[in-house]
């Protein structure tokens, strides 16, 4: 779920420039690329377990941050090879043992899911023909190597990743912040966490 | 189906959409999150929600039907399965989409606000979007709504007399929120005024 380069206002209520983004029939506009995949399964008829709600959210606290740090390092700092990936080695190692543990080929079973996707689509700037994957990371190469020979996701990735989109790409990352390698994120003082349940 | 938005597509109609009373349905009403038990010997009605190693603020539920649950938004989602209160979810695949989209603004926008500017920039972003909605999800109250008064809670608490009138659409949505039953709790809560005081809010 990359956010491609977000330079066009076309989600009205967002102060920042937001894509992708999708406008339903109803007028209600979907700005999440997680949504969006969401409502797309969910159109499909398939509802969401667990198992599926645990990756997105993962993908877009953990995965979204380790992936754009080390985009950041190979495409603006031009660093390659391990150096580069350093920022997203320990998220690579959870995906490689999600799949042990399930000891399913795909994230949440034997078919693919929206998980598969929107993960797929976060690490798949980084590794396009999955080559550089780690090669102890095996369960993480097959994974990334069968998503990517699916027909949508070979469609979509031709479609984003144009020479042009590469340039956008790498645009992008230099108009933002040098990501932190940490991703510490600030302390907050909310109770929220067991209070709903009395 | 809808259609990917370009540059130059217009959007949300504003003003069309009532303010509606709506029913109570207190969260907990029928025994709330019973089945969900910690692991390590608590007795907990909710389960034991613990720190995750990596990110400190990752709430972790070790569920007893399964594997333990990690992250607040799915911790909540199958707290509210447990609930059998569906409905919070969404009742149509746009309105859960919508759903799922505004946990996933609450975990990522919200709590990673650092500063000033960026709390201004959800508390703009988010009036303009309530202007012509009840609720997040539009009438319907659903889990969005609980989470995200939570996590602006400590943000609205602190707010001005002219800063509650300058995000009035945010305003309204809390107030509604915050008196909805069995939400608020032991939070405090938050006074606004119905009429306006500064007719220049804008």
């Amino acid at each position: 779920a990359w956010r491609w380069p977000p330079t066009e206002h076309v989600v009205p209520f967002l102060t920042q420039p937001c894509l992708p983004a999708l406008q339903l029939d109803s007028g209600a506009v979907l700005f999440s690329p997680n949504a969006i995949c969401r409502y797309f399964f969910l159109l499909s008829g398939k509802e969401q377990d667990d198992v599926a709600n645990q990756w997105l959210e993962w993908e877009a606290t953990e995965l979204q941050p380790a992936v754009s740090a080390a985009l950041y390092l190979q495409l603006v700092q031009g660093k390659s090879g391990e150096e580069a990936l350093a920022p997203v080695r320990e998220a690579l190692a959870h995906v490689d043992q999600g799949l042990a543990q399930r000891g399913t080929t795909y994230l949440t079973g034997d078919a693919e899911s929206v998980a598969d996707v929107v993960v797929w689509g976060a690490l798949f700037p980084l590794f396009q023909d999955g080559s550089c994957l780690p090669d102890n990371l095996g369960l993480l190469g097959s994974w990334f190597r069968s998503m990517s020979q699916l027909a949508p996701c070979r469609a979509a990735a031709a479609a984003v990743l144009t020479p042009e989109g590469a340039r956008e790409l790498r645009a992008h990352l230099q108009r933002q912040p040098v990501p932190s390698p940490a991703f510490k994120r600030p302390a907050t003082n909310e109770p929220e966490e067991e209070e709903s349940a009395e | 189906m809808g259609r990917f938005l370009q540059s130059s597509s217009v959007l949300l109609r504003a003003g069309d959409s009532p303010l509606l009373p709506f029913p109570s349905r207190p969260l907990s009403e029928d025994g709330g999150c019973g089945r969900a038990q910690a692991g390590g010997g608590g007795t907990g009605p909710a389960g034991e929600v613990s720190g995750a190693g990596e990110r400190e603020q990752t709430p972790v539920l070790q569920t007893n039907n399964g594997p333990s649950l990690i992250g607040l938004t799915t911790i909540a989602t199958h707290l509210v399965k447990q609930a059998k209160k569906e409905q919070l979810l969404g009742n149509t695949a746009e309105e859960k989409a919508i759903v799922q989209q505004w946990l996933e603004y609450r975990v990522i926008q919200v709590d990673g606000q650092s500063n000033k500017e960026d709390t201004r920039i959800i508390l703009k972003d988010l009036n303009s979007y309530l202007e012509d909605k009840v609720y997040l999800a539009g009438n319907n109250f659903t889990l969005a709504d609980i989470l995200m008064y939570y996590g602006l809670h400590h943000i609205m608490v602190d707010l001005t007399v002219q800063e509650k009138e300058k995000y009035l659409n945010v305003s309204r949505w809390f107030n509604h929120v915050q008196h909805y039953p069995g939400i608020r709790q032991h939070l405090s809560s938050i006074v606004f005024i119905k009429n306006r005081l500064y007719t220049n809010a804008h």
